[in-house]
């Protein structure tokens, strides 16, 4: 019984990684640009999370998810207008990680020095200990509602891909970047929707993950590399193979710990390495 | 002006106007291997301590610019090298109870063996991929080693068997081994350059589909460069906390390694042998302007420092040193070679076939575009 | 009444020169044949026309605007379109969500989607499929059709019939007629002299760069144009 239920949080869970890489997937599906400060941008979102706790004491913290999402679309669109843009039509497939390596680096020494690098913690009062009985299983309110909510992003951002005129034009621009132009499209202004729709995903995912887990500014490389992981797993490209590279990668780790409570992700991690060996392209490799 | 200048200095020092000739390049090397032997006596311990810390520096930095500059491979897990080296050094210094500079050569070992092994599958990752499979690769090995009570577990171990070398010696030791390590990377890098394997890469590097057609084994010279890289790392890691005679995974794979490598090859040039050379210079400078004359936290010095990556990267994104290499009379360590025909003839036949010569000396052929 | 109009026009790639003081006129309702052969400039020449290569030193007026200095999403806005070598289409995009891409610039006048499926019914049919899932003829038709799908004043069709077999070829050049009697004047890129010709009524001819012979179409003699073509 211990081990259904551990699988069963070890889905809840993965639903909540595979929020975690599906912006990166995003932005790299779109711009082909990996964006090593991904991570570090959960992480902020976390921390404003807890500031804005700070503010509005009354409010729950899941009703500041919108706000903080705002705040990281914002973000994400001034970094690619102001920094990525100028390096994503070089030859040079490394600006773009060395250029987001740069800003992770700036980003996760700012939060130490604003922060602290003190584990922190979102609360979520009463509803993070509520749990649901079924025939004997017991599993927490709060973290079906974050599968829930995750699995609504995912749809969400399914839909607007392949139904929307915006869907279309991203669609488009990560096609032929040149040949949109040609249809009145500015491709920077595409990616900075993009990258701005990339890191407000990410942010909520911070946020739920700051309920459910401590962190301090060092949490964003912990992050990134879920993140990645997912993404490599779920097929590049891909957003529901994200979502099953999550969850398999949320069932390792949470199985890893059942077994060897110290162990961190480093289940998840060596999970990871056999899939890059076994299936180099994924293990979810969808058409197209 | 200052260009004049310049001349005028060169020609006085004999530089520039010819050739040096060997008996004068001969006379400048015996100076300076003679400068770095009497330096234990001349300059402080503090003074050696941080010299010995740039010029390892230099060395990792080197073998990351052989890597992300010529091998067209970013590593962002090469810590994982530098933390590998350091623990087989220790575990073999404790366990065969020896001093530590005798089991030296083992560091770099055991990093080209699992350099060797982890490219098998790791080149399976291209690009961006590459770099993060890397670093996911570093923090495997870092948990695991955290979790290895034998090796100290995530408190570290330290280094009894550093007492077998006499006090006296142990400072002025590891300040000459970095600097034989420093001078290593850069001379053993430019041979390496210079032979078949870095022409490999030098071709995979500015054309990776036309370096295959004509039969370069793109995967074999990536290999080689990987697993040299590897142990370049691995040496200088386990020189390096040598020096602070304790090892603990945190500090040992930490992440910053790769960030300070990374940092230094592009402020000074990725891609050129001098360029890492000037970004060590400029690091340091940065680092002690910083944190000693304006008392900043090491964090307040990583966030100068990314920033002004971000401005390399955006404004001189081949680095500094091409702005320098001007003023210093041309590149000092050019690995490119020149065209087996003379010159004026190679270049009538090219201006018959009707190819431009660009400044990187492969020609790309524009066509109906 | 000039349509495009362009003057002495230069075009690099980086410090490599492509097209040397290219002058050309295209009068409007006219249809224009761009010979050459491979490696002359043609593509170059279109490709600074919509505005896709930057380094670009002469003057070109399209529709009275000068818009040698115009990025390529505006320029697309004035009415001038092209269908690009290759084609070009979008793979994650099916055959009618390409053309609704040529339809974002919503500007007036005859081409609609339903227009274009009566052009090239084939198109209407598989309109929820995916571009490779079609022949080479009818990847040739949705480029068009998604060239169309903005209204152009000024169609330019780079290679249209390069790797099509005979028979597709006439139908696509059927077509032409089609949107010329809707009003929209074309330049016609091709390496078929005699196609070419066949379907323009004033040919240019590119030779390394520069105009070596323009002309009435009906009046050019085979030696003429062999001559300008091959440089002989």
């Amino acid at each position: 019984m211990i081990w259904v239920e551990t699988i069963i949080n070890g889905v809840l869970y993965g639903g909540l990684y595979g929020l975690l890489g599906v912006g990166l997937a995003l932005a790299v599906g779109v711009m082909r640009v990996v964006n090593l400060s991904h991570g570090e941008f959960i992480v902020l979102s976390a921390f404003l999370g807890v500031s804005l706790v700070r503010v509005v004491p009354w409010l729950h913290p899941l009703a500041l998810l919108l706000p903080v999402a705002v705040i990281a679309f914002c973000l994400g669109f001034g970094l690619q207008a102001v920094l990525i843009n100028r390096v994503v039509t070089r030859p040079d497939p490394f600006a773009g990680i060395l250029l987001t390596f740069g800003v992770a680096v700036v980003m996760r020494n700012l939060m130490v020095e604003i922060y602290g690098a003190d584990p922190r913690h979102l609360q979520a009062g009463h509803l993070a200990q509520a749990s649901a009985g079924f025939g004997g299983l017991h599993v927490g309110v709060l973290p079906l509602l974050i599968l829930a909510l995750s699995v609504a992003l995912f749809t969400a951002l399914q839909l607007v891909l392949t139904r929307t005129r915006f869907g279309r034009i991203v669609r488009a621009t990560a096609d032929h970047r040149d040949v949109v132009r040609l249809m009145g499209v500015n491709p920077g202004r595409v990616y900075n929707l993009v990258m701005g729709l990339s890191l407000a995903l990410a942010s909520v995912a911070g946020m739920l993950l700051a309920i459910r887990a401590s962190f301090t500014p060092y949490s964003g490389v912990e992050r990134l590399l879920v993140a990645f992981e997912v993404v490599v797993l779920g097929g590049l490209g891909t957003f529901w193979g994200a979502m099953l590279g999550g969850i398999t990668l949320g069932v390792a780790e949470l199985v890893g710990l059942r077994l060897d409570p110290n162990a961190g992700p480093l289940y998840a991690h060596l999970l990871f390495l056999v899939g890059v060996l076994l299936r180099p392209n994924g293990l979810f490799r969808a058409r197209t | 002006m200052t260009q004049i200048r310049w001349r005028a200095l060169q020609a006085v020092a004999g530089l520039g106007t010819r050739r040096p000739g060997r008996v004068y390049r001969w006379s400048i090397v015996a100076v300076c291997v003679l400068a770095v032997i009497v330096a234990p006596w001349v300059i402080g311990e503090g003074a050696q301590r941080f010299l010995s810390e740039a010029m390892l520096m230099l060395a990792m930095a080197q073998m990351w610019n052989l890597l992300a500059g010529y091998a067209g491979l970013v590593s962002m897990g090469q810590q994982v090298f530098v933390g590998l080296g350091a623990y087989g050094l220790f575990f073999a210094s404790i366990s065969l109870k020896v001093a530590p500079f005798w089991v030296l050569p083992l560091a770099p070992l055991l990093c080209a063996a699992v350099a060797a092994i982890v490219a098998l599958f790791m080149f399976r990752l291209r690009e961006a991929y590459f770099a993060i499979g890397t670093w996911v690769f570093s923090e495997v090995v870092s948990l695991l080693i955290s979790k290895t009570e034998r090796l100290g577990g995530e408190r570290g171990v330290g280094l009894p068997t550093a007492r077998l070398v006499d006090p006296r010696w142990l400072e002025p030791l590891t300040f000459w081994i970095s600097a034989a390590i420093a001078v290593a990377s850069v001379f053993g890098t430019y041979a390496l350059l210079r032979s078949r394997v870095g022409l490999g890469l030098m071709t995979v590097r500015d054309n990776d589909v036309a370096a295959a057609s004509i039969g370069v084994d793109v995967w074999r010279n990536r290999f080689i460069a990987f697993v040299i890289a590897a142990a370049g790392c691995g040496l200088a890691g386990a020189v390096s906390f040598t020096a602070t005679l304790y090892v603990a995974p945190g500090f040992a794979f930490d992440p910053n390694w790769v960030v300070a490598m990374m940092i230094i090859v592009i402020i000074g040039g990725i891609g050129t042998l001098e360029g890492p050379i000037l970004g060590v210079i400029i690091y340091f400078a940065l680092r002690e302007t910083l944190t000693v004359v304006f008392g900043l936290s090491a964090g307040w010095y990583l966030i100068g420092l990314g920033m002004v990556a971000i401005a390399a990267i955006l404004f001189e994104p081949d680095g500094l040193w091409p702005l320098v290499r001007g003023r210093l009379g041309g590149d000092w360590l050019s690995v490119r070679r020149e065209p087996p025909t003379p010159p004026r003839i190679a270049a009538a036949t090219a201006a018959a076939a009707g190819v431009r010569s660009s400044p990187h000396g492969l020609g790309a052929t524009p066509g109906d575009r | 009444m000039t349509l495009l109009e362009v003057q002495a026009l230069d075009a690099f790639y980086g410090d490599f020169q492509a097209l040397f003081g290219v002058t050309l006129r295209v009068e409007a309702g006219e249809t224009v044949a761009l010979i050459g052969a491979n490696g002359a400039g043609k593509t170059t020449f279109l490709k600074c026309l919509v505005g896709l290569i930057g380094s670009r030193r002469g003057e070109i007026r399209f529709a009275g605007e000068p818009i040698a200095a115009a990025p390529a999403e505006r320029i697309s806005r004035l009415g001038l379109s092209l269908v690009p070598e290759g084609r070009l289409l979008f793979p994650s995009l099916t055959v009618e969500e390409n053309l609704m891409m040529g339809g974002l610039s919503r500007r007036p006048g005859a081409w609609s989607l339903a227009r274009v499926y009566e052009l090239f019914p084939v198109l209407g049919e598989r309109r929820r499929q995916w571009p490779d899932q079609l022949s080479g003829g009818q990847q040739h038709m949705v480029a068009i059709g998604r060239a169309l799908m903005s209204n152009p004043k000024l169609l330019l069709c780079d290679e249209i019939s390069l790797g099509l077999a005979p028979l597709v070829v006439d139908q696509i050049y059927e077509s032409l007629g089609h949107i010329r009697a809707e009003g929209a004047s074309i330049v016609l890129v091709e390496q078929d002299v005699k196609r070419a010709a066949g379907a323009a009524d004033r040919v240019y001819c590119l030779l390394k760069g520069r105009v070596t012979l323009h002309g009435q179409a009906r009046g050019l003699g085979l030696e003429q144009l062999s001559r300008a073509y091959f440089g002989t």
